[in-house]
């Protein structure tokens, strides 16, 4: 019966079809490792966003005087389960911009962001944007000490370009502080635009944008460890079953990880000071971005100058954005790399050094610290040039062998 | 051999994933369910010196109205109810809680002390599909499929407290 | 292989930093002594008790929203009945802070702020910050406006600490509900992925793509 209505639909619909071109007739290299599930995971983890969020949209009330409580007694106290679809939310934003880290720093060290494959990497650099304003905005929504006032420091970043020689003359950077406020002070305005954008703007823009990015992924075909090209026919190995049970098993593990977080260890995700009321009146003792921006943070911090601060922590995203024409070597992949495989190093120390000195307080060595870390990261993107300069030497030596 | 093998472990990923699919929703079904608050038990309480004889008095309980049925002392109906189950449980009452939502299809039945149509004595008379109630909350006439609901109730002090088990246990 | 190493044991090694224990950042540290935090750890026991040393120390200026438990001067206030009949036991913010804003303003008046509602205070200073903070005020943090009204009185106000426990935290059934649901989640998600693991094997086998 079941059977029956399923070929009933398939035969005017063509599904199998479908699945047959996309998912089994595709075929990807055999040899990829397991970071390559960062993606899926990714993926996975927008998708717990999605429906924890539209769940929590049933009983929360963006109203300044109504959201604090509608999160912490409606939320989580009132109506049955949405404590857990709530720790779900929160440890699922942190879990997600984690994977897309790990993500972008395995597109990193295989090279997956060249030819022919910059324009999924400029979408990637976009989707990671757009989540990290959306993780922004999401942040004020519990109306919490730690929300107010973290979004009263984002919102004076701007004004940065005010101490600028010329260009702070004409306070483009006051102006933009006030438009993202929509007023003044923090309130009723900036909170209903927030949830408006936390809900629905920025959530179709990464959905459109996960859209073309995949689409980008199977356009260009997927890179491959090795960094070269495989011949389809000859070395893939089908999509289906091949890598959906292989990283499906990955996806289960990932979960368990995730969900031991959920119900064992929110503390940071839902951090202490943020079950006291926002207070514009009094800001709490230790105020620091979360952890996914605490690496910009930290260059902002480090470098004495207000604006130079600024234009360094912009730079360290453009340099993301333009990774794949500042390294415009012949070689790809790190593994057949040893020089970039050593900046490689420098970036994932620096990157992570400049988080964990986020954390700590803002002393002398510490912004001695800092400084140096914001060299090594600035030093990896710069070395690209040098680096692909030097490997186009190699290549031509070898006859234009790529290996 | 190694096919029921393979059969078998199909089948149970198939099955263990049709328990995580149900452990999904679990949660997310539940949610909707009433909220604590709603269901912890509502106690209205009502003086029913307050209420002139004869009156009716509507009050909220549980998010439902309910009627405060003030009768006169030794009261002579003239009217005749299909059946007599609410009169029964009622008897000796004169204050008592009535819940105010037609059996028929929900709407809130109107007080006629004076009566309505061809009933000259008090009764209730839903506006919706023309129902009549005697003052016990007893169809007399038209659609209803049953008597008005009668929330748990007690007396006490001349107060009648709804919502706690009384002289009526629970809602019927 | 020392590669897949290395980058596994720094990425292990910076989100135990950032999400589980960072031992860089600092942190205040309260010391509470063993049998107090007993007590305030034993809500089943104490948290009734508790409450109603709340509501004779406590209650004059403080509220716990959550608890439906007001501050005296509005307790006492008839109109706090029908609000409460209008809007439920919690009282919105806005409207409990609106009707009774001149009883909060005789408090402000008094303290110079508001007292704060106590409803999440135990999420978010811990049961060692509250029991040093209540015996203590000027000690914790010197200046404030807090009265030292439970100085020398530990065991009791343990016991209006095990209160705000209850009320910020879930019930100790709740609570063992939850771990029990954490555990079955986990163990599902890991048997599935072992499964999913092995079938794959199997297949692919079969396929000729080992």
């Amino acid at each position: 019966m079941l059977g029956r209505l399923g070929r009933w639909i398939d035969e005017r619909a063509h599904l199998s079809e479908l699945w047959q071109s996309q998912m089994v007739d595709y075929k990807v290299p055999k040899n990829l490792t397991f970071p390559y599930a960062f993606g899926i995971m990714a993926l996975v983890a927008f998708a717990i966003q999605v429906i924890s969020g539209i769940f929590l949209t049933m009983y929360y009330q963006p109203d300044v005087n109504k959201a604090f409580d509608s999160v912490n007694y409606t939320i989580m106290k009132e109506v049955p389960f949405m404590w857990l679809i709530r720790q779900v939310h929160a440890a699922g934003a942190n879990f997600f911009l984690a994977v897309v880290y790990l993500h972008i720093f395995t597109g990193i060290y295989y090279n997956a962001y060249k030819k022919p494959r910059e324009l999924t990497w400029i979408v990637g650099w976009l989707i990671y944007f757009v989540l990290l304003t959306t993780a922004l905005t999401g942040y004020l929504l519990p109306w919490g000490q730690l929300s107010y006032w973290g979004m009263v420091v984002t919102a004076e970043i701007p004004t940065s370009i005010d101490s600028a020689p010329i260009i702070g003359k004409l306070k483009i950077g006051e102006t933009i502080s006030l438009w993202m406020k929509g007023g003044y002070e923090i309130g009723q305005i900036t909170l209903g635009r927030f949830f408006g954008l936390h809900i629905w703007l920025l959530p179709l823009i990464l959905l459109l944008l996960v859209g073309i990015h995949l689409y980008l992924v199977r356009a260009a075909g997927i890179s491959n460890p090795e960094g070269r090209e495989i011949d389809k026919k000859k070395e893939g190995v089908p999509f289906h079953p091949y890598i959906t049970l292989k990283e499906g098993a990955y996806v289960m593990g990932y979960l368990a990880v995730f969900f031991f977080f959920v119900f064992f260890h929110m503390s940071h995700f839902l951090p202490a000071d943020n079950y006291d009321p926002a207070d514009p009146f009094k800001t709490p003792a230790h105020i620091a971005p979360e952890w996914y921006l605490l690496a910009y943070y930290t260059i902002f911090r480090s470098i004495p100058d207000k604006f130079l601060g600024f234009v360094a922590f912009n730079l360290s995203l453009l340099f993301l954005l333009l990774l794949p024409f500042l390294d415009f070597s012949p070689l790809k992949s790190a593994r057949n790399r040893p020089l970039f495989f050593v900046m490689f190093v420098v970036l994932v120390i620096s990157s992570m050094a400049l988080t964990v000195l986020g954390t700590m307080p803002p002393t002398p060595t510490n912004a001695i610290l800092g400084l140096l870390f914001t060299g090594g990261l600035f030093a990896f993107f710069l070395s690209l040039p040098l680096i692909s300069i030097i490997e186009w030497g190699w290549y031509k030596a070898r006859g234009g062998e790529k290996r | 051999m190694e096919t029921s093998r393979r059969d078998l472990m199909g089948l149970a990923i198939g099955g263990l994933g049709v328990i995580g699919a149900l452990g999904v929703l679990y949660p997310i079904v539940k949610t909707l369910a009433p909220s604590a608050a709603s269901l912890a038990g509502a106690l209205v309480e009502v003086d029913v010196n307050s209420i002139p004889e004869g009156q009716v008095r509507v009050v909220s309980w549980k998010g439902k109205p309910v009627f405060v049925v003030k009768l006169p002392q030794g009261l002579q109906w003239g009217g005749k109810a299909k059946e007599e189950k609410n009169s029964k449980l009622l008897q000796g009452q004169n204050a008592f809680a009535l819940v105010a939502v037609c059996t028929h299809l929900g709407c809130v039945p109107l007080w006629k002390p004076q009566g309505e149509a061809e009933f000259n004595y008090p009764v209730f008379h839903c506006p919706c599909h023309g129902g009549f109630y005697s003052p016990w909350g007893d169809v007399v006439a038209g659609p209803p499929p049953r008597a008005l609901h009668i929330p748990p109730q007690a007396i006490r002090d001349g107060k009648l407290l709804i919502g706690e088990p009384g002289f009526i246990k629970e809602l019927t | 292989m020392i590669k897949t190493v290395f980058f596994t044991a720094i990425s292990l090694i910076f989100f135990y930093i950032i999400w589980i224990n960072n031992f860089f950042a600092h942190k205040e540290k309260y010391e509470m002594p063993a049998q107090y935090a007993r007590i305030a750890e034993d809500v089943k026991s104490y948290a009734r008790e508790g409450k109603q040393l709340f509501e004779q120390n406590c209650q004059a200026c403080h509220s716990v929203r959550y608890d439906s438990v007001y501050i005296s001067a509005v307790q006492a206030n008839p109109k706090l009945k029908t609000l409460q009949e209008k809007y439920g036991k919690v009282l919105p913010k806005d409207v409990y802070e609106g009707v009774f804003n001149e009883d909060l303003m005789a408090l402000k008046e008094s303290f110079g702020k508001v007292p704060p509602d106590l409803s999440t205070i135990y999420l978010v200073k811990g049961k060692e910050y509250l029991f040093n903070f209540t015996l203590e005020p000027q000690k914790v943090l010197p200046g404030t406006s807090m009265p030292a009204v439970m100085t020398g009185r530990p065991e009791e106000t343990a016991k209006i600490v095990a209160y705000l426990k209850s009320v910020s935290e879930p019930t100790p059934e709740e609570k063992s509900k939850r771990v029990l649901m954490g555990i079955g989640t986990i163990a599902y998600l890991v048997v599935m992925g072992i499964l999913i693991w092995l079938w794959k094997g199997k297949i692919l086998k079969r396929m000729g793509l080992h």
